[in-house]
C-alpha cells in the first residue's frame, strides 16, 4: 500500500465516521420530534405549537447538515 | 367548589365612586382564567391547558413547572457553546494544518453541525423542562416528568389520600426568586410526591392544605 493510498483511506474512514456521526444526530432529532408529540398527548396547550415547530426546524435542519455532509465530503 | 385563593380586583373594577372607603371585594380566581405561555412556571386555574388522563369533571386548579431560573445555568452553557467555534476552530484548524492539510468540506461541515447541534442543545434543555410539569386539580395531584428523552414518568395520587404537605427552599437564588421543593406525603404504599423547585412554594402547600381540608369525607370534592 503506498502511503497515496493510506491517505485516501485515511480520508474516506473521516469521511464516513463523519457522515455516520451526523446520520446518529439526526436519529436523535427524530426522537425529540417523535418525544414531542408524544408529550404533546400528555400535556395539550396552545403553546406546544412552537416547540413541535422548533423541533421539525431541528430535523429539518439535521438532514440538511447530512446531505451537505454527502455532497461536499 | 369552594374559595381556595382570593384576589383583589383591579383597580378600575375596585369602586366607582373612588373616594369611597370601602374595601375591593375579593374575587375568586376562577372566574380569572388566564392562558399559559411557553415559559409559564406557576398558574392558578389556566385556561388553555389538558392532560391526557383528565376526567370531564375534573377541574386544573394549579398549573406549574421548575422556577424558570433552573434554566440559566444550562443557557449560560449553551452560550459559551455558541461561541466556542469562533475562539477554538481557529485554533484548531491553523493547528491541524501544520500537520494536514484539512479540507475545506470538513470546516464548513463542521460548522453548520456544531450550530445545528447547539440548536438541538437549547432545545432539548428547554423541552425537559417544559415538559416536567406538576398539576393540582380538585381530585388530585400529577407529577409528569420527561425523563432523558425516552422516557416519561406520570405519578399521581388522590386529594384524599394526601397526608402531609411540606415544602423547603435554600440557597441564594431560592431565596432571591422565592421558589423551593414541596414534599407531599400519602397514604399507604402510593409513593411520595415531590415538586422540586416550583415557584411560590408557600402558596402551593397553602392551597394543597385548603384542598385537603375541604376534601369530604371518602369522597372527591
Amino acid at each position: 500500500m503506498t502511503p497515496e493510498n493510506a491517505g485516501s483511506f485515511v480520508w474516506l474512514g473521516l469521511k464516513l465516521m463523519t457522515i455516520v456521526g451526523i446520520g446518529i444526530y439526526c436519529v436523535f432529532a427524530f426522537v425529540l420530534v417523535r418525544q414531542e408529540q408524544l408529550m404533546s398527548k400528555v400535556l395539550e396547550a396552545q403553546s406546544e405549537k412552537i416547540l413541535s415547530v422548533l423541533s421539525w426546524i431541528h430535523l429539518g435542519a439535521s438532514i440538511v447538515v447530512l446531505a451537505i455532509a454527502f455532497l461536499i465530503l | 367548589m369552594p374559595v381556595l385563593f382570593e384576589a383583589s380586583l383591579p383597580k378600575k373594577q375596585s369602586s366607582k365612586k373612588g373616594k369611597s372607603s370601602v374595601k375591593p371585594i375579593p374575587i375568586p380566581v376562577q372566574n380569572a382564567k388566564m392562558n399559559t405561555t411557553p415559559l409559564t412556571a406557576y398558574l392558578m386555574h389556566p385556561n388553555d391547558i389538558r392532560f391526557e388522563t383528565q376526567d370531564p369533571d375534573e377541574e386544573v386548579i394549579l398549573f406549574m413547572r421548575q422556577h424558570i431560573i433552573v434554566l440559566i445555568p444550562k443557557l449560560i452553557l449553551g452560550i459559551i457553546i455558541f461561541f466556542v467555534p469562533f475562539i477554538l476552530f481557529p485554533i484548531l484548524i491553523q493547528f491541524l494544518q501544520n500537520s494536514v492539510s484539512l479540507p475545506g468540506g470538513y470546516v464548513v461541515v463542521g460548522m453548520v453541525f456544531w450550530y445545528v447541534a447547539t440548536f438541538g442543545y437549547f432545545l432539548a434543555m428547554f423541552m425537559q423542562w417544559y415538559f416536567n410539569i406538576f398539576i393540582v386539580t380538585n381530585h388530585r395531584i400529577i407529577d409528569i416528568d420527561f425523563l432523558y428523552f425516552l422516557y416519561k414518568k406520570f405519578a399521581e395520587a388522590k386529594i384524599e389520600k394526601i397526608q402531609d404537605i411540606s415544602f423547603r427552599t435554600g440557597g441564594i437564588m431560592a431565596t432571591i426568586f422565592n421558589f423551593g421543593d414541596v414534599v407531599i406525603q400519602t397514604a399507604g404504599e402510593m409513593p411520595n410526591l415531590l415538586f422540586e423547585k416550583i415557584p411560590k412554594p408557600s402558596a402551593v402547600v397553602h392551597i394543597l392544605s385548603d384542598l385537603t381540608e375541604n376534601q369530604p369525607e371518602g369522597g372527591n370534592v
